[in-house]
This record gives C-alpha cells, structure tokens and sequence, in this order.
C-alpha cells in the first residue's frame, strides 16, 4: 500500500500541485498522465521524499527503487559495477549472484564488462531495471523511463516491464507522457491537469479493458484504442 | 600514435629549424642569433650545466606541481561542501590567477629566504588556480538525476563523494592539471630569476641569467628549450593519466 495524502507544491508563486490524495493497493500498477508542467514528476519525487511537500503525508513500504528516464547510470562503472551500485548503497549481501540473476533476468548477460556507453539505449534502461530490480524491492517508481528510447524498443520494453511486474510482484507508479502506454501496464491511470496539478480522473483499466493478460496482440484491438482514445480526449479538454 | 599523425607537425618543426638556420646564416650574428646546429652543440658542450639546471628546475616544479594538484583539489573539495564556504573563498582563489607572481615573488624570497622553498611556493601560486576551478566546475556539475539516484537511497556525504561526486569530477580535475603542467615550471623559472645569482647551485633560470651575461646566446636557447620540453613532459605524463583513467568511459579520451 502507498498512500499519498495532502501533497502540495509551490515553486515561487507558481503553484505545481493542489492538495493531491493518491491511494495504491499492494502489487498495483498505477500510472500518471497529463500534460507537461502538471507536476507529475514532482508528484513521483515528493512520494520518493526527493522533493520536500511540509503537509504530505506519504506512507510506502521500506523497500523501494527509483528509475530515471535518463537510466542514470554511473559512466565510469561497467555493467557489472553499475548493477551492484545499489545493493552497495543499501549494504545488501550476495552482491555477485543477485547480479547475475537480474542481469540474466534482463538479457544482459554476457555484458558484465562493457561500459554504458558501449549499450544502445534500450540496454541502459534494462540495466537500470536490473539494478532496481536486485534490491528486491515492495515497490518501483518509474520517472518516463521509456521516453528515450525508439518507438519500437519502446513497446518490447514495456512487455518486459509487464513481465518483470508480474514476476516480482511490486508495486508500481509510472510517470508516462505515452497513454498507450499507460493503459498497456496499469491497472488504473492516474489523469492530471496542468497548473496547478490536480487529479481529474482515474481510470479503472482493468475493468474497462476486460483482458486479463496483457499480451502484445491487445494493442491492435479496437477495446485498447477505445481506451486509449477515451484517456486522449480526457486529456485534450485543456489545450 | 599512428605515423601520419605525426607528419604534419613534423613538417612545421623542419620548415622552422630550416628557415631559423638560413636567416641565421644571412645576418651571421652567431652572438644574437646562433644557428640550430650550435644549440644542438650546446647541449653536448654544456651537458653538465644544462643538466644539473634540469634537475634543480625539476624537482622545484614537481614538487610545486604535485602540492598544487593535491591543494586545490582539498580547496575545491571544501569549497564544493557548501555555498557559503565557496563564497567566502572562491574571491581569493582568483586573486591567486590575479595577482602578478614576477612582483610578488621577490616578496615570497624575501620571507622564504634564498631556497628552493621560495621557488616552490611561487610554482605552487602560479599552478593552483586553474586546479582548483576545474575541480569545483566538476564537483559542481555531477548529473543530476546521479544526484538524487544516491539522495533516494540515503546515501551519507562521505560515500557520495568517493562513489559519485569525485569520479564524475575526474575529467575536470585532469583538464585543470594539464593547464598547471606548463604554469608549474614557468612558476619555478621566474622563482629562480628572482633568487638569481643569491643561490649557489642554480636551476635553469638561474643557468639563464648567467648564459645571457656571458652572451651565450645558444646556451640560453639551450636552456629555454630544455625548461620548455620540461613543461611539455609534464604534460603528456599527465594526459597519459588521464587517457589512462578516462579512455573506457569518458567522451573526452575516446
């Protein structure tokens, strides 16, 4: 369970969030959309306490990842170094062998040594994924994760995000400007409107999907574009 | 290095030595204006002067060097802790790039006697302020989502200065240290200048002084050359670092 109570934001005079309530189940996948500047990022760093909000009142497991659209992965580490980067911060143990399962996990195996530089952009966000994922953590939070990557890419990473949620059963909050996106991975999307950022409207995929499994073959189904095109015109009410 | 790559500098150095030894030969002022070939004979006539001038210069400037190098990276590094302590203390590093080292230095001689101390401490002022820039532009600059990676995971000051903020600084720091490479063996020059005929054994600046009142011009070109090709091994010895710690990720060495 996460729970997001009460969250505000000033930036100076501009105000980026107005008192937003968010509550997400245990092993939920919940994404946020909305139009750029409505705060969601700024709603993902104040529930990951990176940006201070003095009357929030956050509630979340111990264990947690963050991941970052840019993967941020340290360049002078190589994939190995990089993967046990976080276990180091948190003191975990069997750094070598959860490595090689998460890397396994992800399709980089055989990569131990190359540096980030040397990965194609694909590559950096799935060992960004493995490191978060080696901490075995209750919940992820993932900042645009997938918006620098090629549109093709792009969907084999979302499957793979879907598979890895579904196997290591975390909690999950996803920023996205792809709504597409959001509706292949969520249980429910989160709609925000800009200036100040508040919660319009929360969409129950699930429900209005009717498909258990999300398979690749869901896209082309005309329930998918309906629920895709329903969130697009949610979203359009404020250009 | 591959051989074209050397060619065409290669092709400056001859077209300049060849155009240095006709003009040399044309005005035939051997005192004003010895020819290459009489330098080059220097350095095997006066092997002894240019060598024990060498070794004085060399250790004044590396010593000064790597003082600098380890200072301004401590200074740098305090600086970085906190706005206020970079306020408070960045003015007076610029005064270091500011203030005129050939006036001061006869002060530092004055209060550090005739010794090489006194050569090493003007080598020290005239090297440490593009250390210390270089290295606060870099601890400064660490990426910001790197930034907040180690925040989201409580990571204390310590760990994310070993860890993060001082790796991604290593560029900088190296780009700062190949500008004091050259500056550390002027600084020491102009430090012997000033201690002058004061000293017993002298560097090359002091050799300089006495080739020029004796007019031994090629001696002096001699002795310009080897404080020259001094600042020059420094450098590469510190571009080899840096290409040695910096070729498997960092842009800059690929």
């Amino acid at each position: 369970m996460i729970e997001a109570h009460n969250v505000s934001k000033h930036f100076d005079d501009v105000q980026a969030l107005a008192e937003v309530n968010l509550d997400i189940a245990t092993g939920e996948f919940i994404s946020i959309v909305g139009p750029s500047g409505c705060g969601k990022s700024t709603l993902l760093r104040i529930i990951a306490d990176l940006v201070e909000s003095p009357d929030a009142v956050i509630v979340k497991p111990n264990k947690g990842a963050f991941v970052f659209q840019d993967s941020a992965l340290l360049p002078w580490r190589t994939v190995q170094g990089n993967v046990e980067l976080l276990m180091e911060l948190e003191g975990t143990d069997n750094k070598r062998s959860k490595a090689a399962v998460a890397l396994k996990q992800v399709g980089l195996n055989g990569f131990e040594k190359s540096y980030p530089h040397q990965l194609s952009g694909g590559m950096k966000m799935r060992l960004s994924l493995a490191r978060s994922l080696v901490l075995d953590p209750q919940y992820i939070l993932l900042d645009e994760p997938l918006s620098a990557v090629d549109e093709l890419t792009r969907e084999v990473l979302q499957e793979e995000l879907y598979d890895m949620w579904k196997k290591n059963k975390f909690t999950a909050i996803l920023v996205t400007h792809n709504i597409a996106e959001a509706v292949y991975l969520s249980n429910r999307v989160v709609i925000m409107s800009p200036r100040p950022g508040k919660i319009t409207d929360i969409v129950n995929i699930g429900s209005s999907l009717g498909f258990k499994e999300r398979t690749p073959d869901i896209r082309t189904t005309s329930k998918f574009s309906k629920v895709v095109n329903e969130i697009a015109g949610k979203l359009r009410t404020w250009k | 290095m591959e051989v074209k790559k050397i060619i065409p500098p290669l092709l400056i150095l001859v077209l300049f030595l060849a155009s240095w030894h006709i003009g040399a030969l044309i005005y035939n002022l051997p005192f004003l204006l010895p020819t290459p070939f009489a330098v080059a004979q220097t350095f095997i006539s006066d092997f002894d002067i240019i060598m024990t001038g060498l070794g004085l210069t060399f250790r004044a400037a590396f010593t000064g060097y790597i003082v600098a190098t380890i200072l301004g990276i401590t200074v740098a590094t305090i600086m970085s802790l906190n706005k206020i302590l970079e306020r408070s203390l960045y003015p007076y590093a610029i005064l270091l790039q500011t203030v005129p080292v050939v006036a001061v230095a006869p002060l530092i001689v004055l209060w550090f006697g005739f010794e090489i101390k006194s050569i090493i401490i003007i080598s020290i002022i005239i090297a440490l302020f593009p250390i210390i820039n270089n290295t606060l532009l870099g601890l400064k600059s660490t990426p910001k989502t790197l930034v907040e990676l180690f925040d989201y995971h409580g990571t204390n000051k310590f760990t994310s200065f070993f860890k993060l903020r001082f790796p991604a600084a290593i560029p900088n720091i190296i780009a700062g240290m190949k500008i004091s490479a050259g500056l550390s063996v002027i600084g020491a020059i102009v430090g012997e200048f000033i201690i002058g005929s004061g000293s017993e054994a002298g560097g090359l600046g002091v050799q300089i002084i006495y080739a020029q009142a004796d007019l031994e011009t090629a001696l002096v070109m001699a002795l310009i050359l080897t404080a020259t090709s001094l600042g020059f091994a420094f450098f590469i010895t510190v571009s080899s670092l840096g290409y040695y710690l910096l070729h498997k990720w960092h842009e800059s060495e690929q």
